[in-house]
């Protein structure tokens, strides 16, 4: 019989695992020279760093009033301007960017959980559950999420709870199919008719060896995502149904900006550019993870 | 480059450009195709035979780099072609038979149109194209071929897509034609069709076939020439009586010898080559054979062999030239030359008079075909097939049991349902005396430390993203490994199945197809089952590689009394291995008995039609004409009202159409459901 010789560990194993580090060398030198992923990376971390950093990068107090400086454009005193209560909007920018982070971070991780979970469910479920499922998941994404926010509003006033609430809600589905197609795709396959005649219970099935599978997808559905939320967060409390004054948020300085727009536009401008920054770098780098993890579907260009 | 060459291979070298560095995946090709001739290219995987092929046509992924070598085709070097100028050869002067007709077919558009889409270069009528399909058709077996030609890929069955991809090959009237693997998607009885067809094809038509194959029975029953390929270098070339009566090769040798099928004798240890083919990124110096070669030499390993010709062929080996020259290799026919296997021979531990461990009567397995509510509307009453008909079967302890079909018997189905992975409609499933069928998977879930299931597909039947270690524990996980050091665990199944310990850390992909077989080979065994059901244990494993495969199953069986029901198609592996064969057809078991006494004298006309229709790795011994039998399996739909056999049946009377018939008895232990049986008494026919 061939036993091959006891070596501990055979050299071509050594190779192998060298190999491997080669190829995660190669893909994070082709990462890298990718001018668009590389500014997604750049402005996702800037994102990261203000928000986090920001009362140690901030200026001024964002709530601190300093009316003769009201409504003046940028300067050497307030690079962004200041607003029609004399509030520095550089500061209040960056404690805006805070919101959107907490809710960006929350938001983004329950759906992802949350999706995950249902969709794994419904795709190796029995048939009646995920057409149950399925039947949730429409109903919730035929609702636009600004007016299932205006909706509930009005009968719970204005929140920041309520706008987390209702991107975690409306965005569950898109993770939730993800998940449930994929985990289809696997549910028939050897490798988990192996597992079932080995004994082990559906949650092991589930978490163990069906969820490393699935996760890469949705992982960069999350990165697409987070200026979904971001914008949604923005925009409700553009329409004073998000966070309420005076604490800032890029929605709250748009909609002041907006009311004083024939006075001065450097509010809207200053409001306006985060948003625009943070969307490009999420999806830069989204598509660039994707890219990375799936070359088939590669740019064809 | 004499008269009679069609096309000649000179020094082909290719590497593949990858992550791991340069694949030197060819390395100095070079054979003839003689005209009017079929050339087979044999070899085991990584051998490159497909590449070789590939690069004829110009057709080799992206990453392909040609280094040297030309391919002279009609006075032109392919390699040297503008892609215009071989597009105008792809086709019209060499075409294709692909390995799987379902994926190399144009799902969305019948045959007429795809067909007269290749004639698109002519200058023809639509009607005169359509004409030619027809009749192509028509000369590759497909009955009412004018009405057949309107139909989809998926109307057909698996058999008759492999004749319209022929006839689509065929249509331009090639020069060349090359086979990929041509019947390894279809079952032995296809087969057998097959390698009639091609051949008939080749007298009519005087195309010359180029074949690729890892099925040594369908070289030798189809070819004229032989080219032996072993790991990106021809180690032989020569006709088909030289390579299989006289191969001058180690290798050639080694490779016939490990074929089930050639073994006469019975034996439960079956040769092997041990070790794995050489890494082709590292530069290779000597004879690539070297590493596994059972008469290796020292200098093998830094000498380049010569090469040595004899009639139309060439060999590449020291030991037949050269200083280091043997006369007495290769020694006669009748002397094995791989070593069978150091261990001693397997005590035989079969308790004969021993209560059955697994004891399945009258199992029923049925599957919807559409929902209730449709079924309603078509006024179907029925609405189901029988995939598992009437199924009574026992293993006892330390026995091992053969299930053996053609691909939609049921046999994989039968295998789930006793393991509880598929609900059955009717039948008793007993297991050590306890009824088992259709037990909740909580009650059921003890009995799995008892019964384990190797599945068919090495390498996906491995969840892709655990490590080894991870998944050789698991069944010790999952039962409860309370007080049990997991590595120490890991190491002691990764000892008992031969896979080195430094493997632990891998994960699947960086498998090869035996190395996984090993893996799953330890998950099942990790709980001290007393039963395993294999489900075709040697698919996608080399020839070689199955041996060793079988002969771990074999010790592991003789060291803790394991009782094996196997569920293959393969019936060469199965004589060696099987006490006991059940042969099922359509759902039901037509015949089952002793191994010896089933092959001996098969008492249902289908066994003997898939005992005879094994191709045999000898050339000389073309199988009895009676030996092919019509058409294929019928598809469940259409089951007939008799026998179940009854529409390819060569003996089929007008009591067959009755009724089905029974299964009865020739000898306690040798029942078989035939009217009409090919015997009816016990005695071993030794003339058979």
């Amino acid at each position: 019989m061939s036993v091959p010789p006891s070596d501990p560990v055979p050299a071509e194993a050594l190779e192998l695992r060298e190999s491997a580090s080669r190829e995660r060398r190669e893909k994070l030198s082709s990462f890298l020279s990718d001018w668009q992923a590389v500014a997604g990376l750049v402005l996702v971390v800037a994102f990261f760093a203000s928000a986090i950093f920001a009362p140690w990068l901030a200026p001024y107090d964002p709530n601190a009033m300093d009316i003769p400086a009201r409504m003046s454009g940028p300067s050497w005193d307030h690079i962004a301007g200041t607003d029609q209560l004399g509030r520095d909007t550089f500061s209040r920018i960056l404690h805006g960017g805070r919101v959107a982070l907490y809710i960006a971070a929350i938001g983004v991780s329950a759906s992802l959980v949350v999706g995950l979970v249902l969709g794994m469910i419904a795709g190796y479920g029995p048939r009646w559950l995920d057409n149950l499922l399925l039947l949730l998941f429409d109903a919730v994404r035929s609702f636009p999420a600004v007016i299932l926010a205006l909706a509930t509003v009005a009968l719970t006033g204005p929140s920041l709870t309520v706008v987390l609430a209702i991107v975690i809600i409306t965005t569950i589905p898109s993770y939730a199919r993800v998940a449930r197609t994929a985990t289809m795709a696997l549910r028939h396959t050897e490798f988990i008719l192996a597992e079932r005649s080995l004994g082990a219970s559906t949650p092991r099935i589930l978490f163990h060896h069906v969820m490393p599978n699935v996760i890469g997808p949705l992982l960069i559905l999350a990165a697409m995502e987070v200026p979904v939320v971001v914008s949604i967060e923005a925009g409700l409390s553009f329409l004073g149904i998000g966070v309420l004054p005076p604490q800032a948020s890029w929605g709250t300085i748009l909609n002041e900006g907006y009311l004083v727009i024939r006075d001065t536009p450097w509010m809207v401008i200053a409001g306006g550019i985060p948003l625009i920054l943070t969307t490009l770098g999420f999806t830069f780098l989204g598509e660039a993870l994707r890219d990375l993890f799936d070359p088939r579907m590669g740019r064809g260009r | 480059m004499t008269d009679d060459t069609l096309l000649n291979i000179d020094g082909l070298t290719l590497d593949f450009r990858t992550n791991r560095g340069r694949v030197k995946a060819l390395r100095d090709i070079s054979f003839p195709v003689r005209k009017g001739r079929i050339l087979g290219i044999v070899g085991e995987s990584g051998s490159g035979k497909s590449t070789v092929l590939w690069s004829i046509l110009g057709l080799l992924a992206g990453n392909a780099e040609v280094m040297a070598g030309r391919i002279d085709f009609e006075g032109r070097d392919l390699l040297k072609l503008t892609p215009e100028a071989l597009r105008a050869i792809r086709g019209e002067q060499i075409s294709v038979v692909f390995q799987d007709p379902m994926t190399s077919q144009i799902p969305v558009l019948p045959y007429a149109r795809q067909m007269s889409d290749i004639l698109y270069r002519r200058t023809m009528s639509d009607n005169e194209k359509r004409k030619a399909a027809v009749e192509m058709l028509r000369r590759v077996g497909i009955p009412d071929s004018d009405s057949r030609v309107d139909a989809y890929p998926h109307e057909f069955s698996g058999g008759m897509r492999q004749r319209a991809g022929i006839a689509m090959s065929m249509l331009t009237g090639p020069n060349l034609l090359l086979a990929d693997e041509p019947t390894t998607a279809l079952d032995v009885t296809m087969e057998a069709q097959m390698i009639g067809l091609m051949r008939g094809l080749r007298e009519d038509f005087e195309t010359t076939i180029v074949v690729v194959s890892h099925n040594l029975g369908l070289i030798a029953e189809m070819c004229d020439d032989v080219v032996v390929m072993y790991a990106g270098e021809v180690v032989e070339t020569g006709e088909v009586h030289d390579i299989f009566h006289n191969a001058r090769h180690p290798y050639t040798r080694a490779l016939l010898e490990c074929d089930p099928a050639r073994i006469a004798d019975v034996s439960r240890k079956l040769p092997v080559i041990p070790g794995d083919i050489p890494d082709l990124t590292r530069p290779l110096p000597g004879c690539i054979f070297a590493t596994r070669c059972q008469r290796v030499m020292p200098e093998c390993s830094s000498l380049a062999p010569p090469l040595v010709p004899r009639g139309t062929g060439v060999a590449r080996c020291h030991l037949l030239d050269g200083p280091l020259a043997d006369p007495a290799w290769p020694p006669p026919p009748e002397v094995p030359t791989v070593a069978r296997d150091a261990g001693e021979p397997v005590p035989p531990q079969v308790r004969r008079t021993a209560e059955p461990l697994l004891d399945v009567s009258d199992l029923n397995v049925r599957f919807r075909t559409m929902g209730p509510v449709r079924a309603r509307i078509r006024g179907v009453s029925d609405p189901f097939v029988d995939a598992v008909l009437d199924v009574s079967l026992d293993v006892k302890p330390g026995e091992t049991v053969a299930l053996v079909g053609e691909s939609g018997s049921g046999k994989t189905t039968l295998g789930r349902t006793i393991l509880n992975l598929q609900q059955a409609a009717g039948g008793v499933v007993r297991f050590e005396g306890k009824d088992i069928l259709g037990m909740k998977e909580s009650r059921f879930k003890p009995l799995r430390r008892d019964m384990a299931m190797m599945f068919q597909d090495p390498v996906g039947s491995l969840s892709p993203r655990k490590s080894v270690r991870a998944l050789i524990t698991e069944p010790l996980v999952i039962h409860g490994a309370e007080g049990r050091n997991l590595d120490t665990e890991a190491e002691r199944l990764a000892d008992m199945v031969r896979l080195p310990r430094g493997f632990l850390a891998r994960y699947p992909h960086e498998l090869s197809g035996g190395q996984a077989r090993r893996v799953g080979v330890a998950r099942a065994l990790a709980l001290n089952p007393r039963l395993i059901v294999a489900d075709e244990p040697t698919a996608g494993l080399d020839v070689s590689v199955q041996g060793e495969i079988l002969n771990l199953m074999a010790d592991l069986q003789a060291e803790h009394g394991l009782s094996y029901l196997i569920i293959t198609h393969n019936l060469p592996v199965v004589r060696h291995i099987a006490d006991r064969i059940a042969i099922m057809y359509l759902g039901r078991i037509v015949e089952e008995g002793p191994a010896a006494e089933v092959f001996a004298a098969p008492a249902h006309p289908y066994t003997r039609a898939l005992v005879d229709g094994v191709p045999q790795p000898d050339p000389d011994r073309r199988r009895p004409p009676a030996a092919a039998i019509e058409g294929e399996v019928p598809s469940l739909l259409r089951r007939p009202t008799g026998c179940d056999f009854v529409s390819r049946c060569p003996l089929a009377r007008e009591e067959c159409r009755m009724a089905k018939p029974a299964h009865r008895n020739i000898a306690p232990d040798h029942r078989h459901a035939c009217l009409f049986p090919l015997r009816k008494t016990p005695e071993l026919t030794e003339t058979a």
